[in-house]
């Protein structure tokens, strides 16, 4: 009887324990989530609900014009830069794929001179900070020869400035990407490879035809993290570019922001609709972001 | 790892090695390696786009007198220790609530990852709103009969207003590298605690923090990085004021190089960041087990 009881005790103990897990999850869950509910219903309100000096949650009214009005603010082309950043975006990240997984495959796969060298020197450029070298970057960028009116020398124009290469190509070196592949093409048994040369396979054969076929969750991995990336990156699009034909949506928004401070209802409204295509891949494809931080952080 | 391999790969198995590695490459030397050669060389000159001429130490030597870089600096330091105990704090809090098996677990974690997703300009402009005079604060604190607070525009608060910001931007994702740290732990060391009649703090502070000091090295270290390297929510938020309390190096680096033209006294204050960084870095391949 006695057990009977402690048995009970014990089970009502676990039922609290649970229960106040929860309860702090919520509480902490909601802080969490209060930035973005406040920016949603923020959204709807109409300018005069904005300043009004008694706060409530919910809008008073419902005012679905700002999502109307905020986008046709004169002198803004938001499906312009809608476009932009999705021309940036598809170009960045199937380009950085394909070169990361050739470097990937190469430096754990192939053997040759420097191999080691050359490894570890594109783990260092990880941990150049990219505001501290993109000085040169821009100066290099102006000084592409034959473009932009540059002549052979790459002077007298302004070279790939101001295009959205200038914010594409900065973005194909990713030494994250390169790494995430070398490690994941180390994985595979040397007796693979032996195999398909004595089939007769070329190198480029075994790449394609055997390694990047298996690889398609590292992959979708590098595909998701790299668009996220990409999409919200503001740096390049802020230093590279000077007119608006050429602005990302970040860049608009800031620009935007800049321009309407007191419109605070208008940039949220803006806001929210730039973060629905981040929002729909993360919810889609969540467990690769969390793959891709979990195997990228503590792997020796 | 060594790798049995019985004869030398032969010359033309070398060559398309190289032709695999050419693309990344290219686009690292020009973009990556050069720049870096570039700023150090740039940092000891006066240039301004139009004229150029050496001037030795003489922009480090600026750096000694020029208050604004001094706060700048103190700033990028403050902000880091501001933001890193928290950070990791509430990323582990967060990581051991989640590190259990319950019902809308998933649920859970996606909101706490989510600020992480967010664009820095999304996240800056959300808390430039809440933070302004008519935001969720101020709304609340005249609510409740109080005077209106100028967060960002008082020099006391708006440090800690970037603060705030950062810690819901960065949290979720250090939580994800600790979980993933705390499921790497063998179960059998806890039923082996548990035998020995431990309770739940004493496996937390003899089992969990001890096999977790690695996840949580690598985490310091690469929350480090992140908060010396600062720009996009001062860009944003406060544009480094009010009075330079909230610029930083990289700000500085920005104003200097693309708004004052000062593009040699930029560079030398992009080597300091960049000598910063690599000093953490260093100490990370020391003292770390991480990385090879």
């Amino acid at each position: 009887m006695k057990n009977a009881s402690l048995r009970r005790l014990s089970r009502r103990r676990r039922m609290i324990n649970k229960a106040a897990h929860l309860f702090v999850l919520i509480v902490l869950a909601l802080v969490w989530l209060v930035p973005v509910v406040f920016v949603l219903l923020s959204s709807f309100k109409t300018d005069a609900e904005m300043t009004l000096r008694k706060f409530s949650w919910l809008p008073l009214t419902w005012n679905f014009d700002n999502y109307v009005n905020a986008f046709s603010v004169p002198g803004y082309q938001w499906s312009r830069y809608f476009g932009n950043s999705t021309y940036v975006t598809i170009i960045s990240v199937a380009g950085s794929i394909a070169f990361n997984s050739m470097a990937g495959y190469a430096l754990a796969r192939l053997k040759f001179r420097f191999r080691n060298a050359i490894f570890i020197v594109f783990l260092t450029g990880m941990m150049i900070p990219p505001q501290s070298i993109i000085l040169p970057q821009f100066l290099i960028m102006n000084g592409i020869p034959l473009l932009g009116n540059n002549n052979w020398m790459g002077q007298g124009g302004s070279g790939l400035l101001n295009s959205l290469w200038a914010i594409i190509i900065p973005q194909l070196c990713g030494a994250f990407g390169i790494f995430m592949c070398r490690q994941f093409y180390l994985s595979f048994p040397q007796s693979l490879d032996d195999a398909a040369r004595i089939d007769g396979c070329t190198e480029f054969k075994i790449y394609s035809k055997i390694y990047l076929p298996q690889s398609t969750t590292l992959l979708a991995t590098l595909t998701i993290v790299k668009t996220i990336s990409v999409w919200n990156d503001f740096f390049y699009p802020l230093i590279m570019t000077t007119t608006s034909d050429k602005r990302t949506v970040q860049l608009a928004l800031q620009v935007f922001k800049g321009a309407n401070t007191s419109r605070w209802n208008w940039i949220m409204a803006i806001t929210l609709v730039t973060i629905l295509p981040t929002l729909f891949i993360f919810m889609v494809a969540q467990k690769y972001f969390v793959q891709s931080v979990a195997s990228s952080g503590m792997k020796n | 790892m060594p790798r049995l391999h019985k004869k030398k790969p032969s010359l033309e198995r070398q060559n398309i090695g190289y032709l695999f590695v050419l693309p990344s490459g290219v686009i690292y030397l020009v973009f990556i390696i050069i720049p870096v050669i570039w700023t150090a060389v740039m940092s000891m000159t006066d240039y301004n786009l139009t004229t150029s001429s050496f001037v030795g130490l003489h922009n480090y030597a600026t750096m000694l007198y020029d208050r604004v870089f001094q706060k700048a600096l103190w700033n990028t330091v403050r902000y880091t220790l501001l933001t890193l105990l928290p950070s990791l704090a509430i990323g582990l809090a967060l990581a051991l609530l989640i590190n259990r098996k319950f019902l809308g677990r998933g649920l859970f974690r996606a909101v706490f990852y989510m600020p992480h997703i967010l664009s820095l300009v999304v996240a800056s402009l959300a808390w430039n709103y809440i933070f302004s005079e008519v935001g969720i604060l101020n709304q609340l604190i005249r609510g409740l009969g109080g005077a209106r607070i100028s967060w960002l525009t008082n020099p006391n608060l708006s440090m800690f207003c970037i603060v705030v910001a950062s810690l819901w931007m960065v949290c979720g994702h250090y939580m994800i590298l600790f979980l993933s740290g705390l499921q790497a732990i063998p179960e059998y060391l806890y039923e082996a605690a548990s035998i020995d009649g431990a309770n739940a703090w004493v496996k937390f502070f003899r089992v969990t923090l001890p096999m977790l000091a690695p996840t949580t090295f690598f985490v310091f270290i690469t929350a480090c990085i992140n908060s010396f390297q600062v720009f996009g929510q001062v860009y944003i938020m406060t544009g480094g004021g009010p009075g330079n309390t909230t610029t930083t190096l990289a700000h500085q680096i920005y104003l200097n190089a693309f708004q004052y033209g000062k593009m040699g006294y930029a560079s030398a204050i992009a080597v300091v960041l960049m000598v910063i960084i690599l000093i953490i870095t260093a100490i990370n391949y020391r003292f770390g087990n991480g990385k090879e």
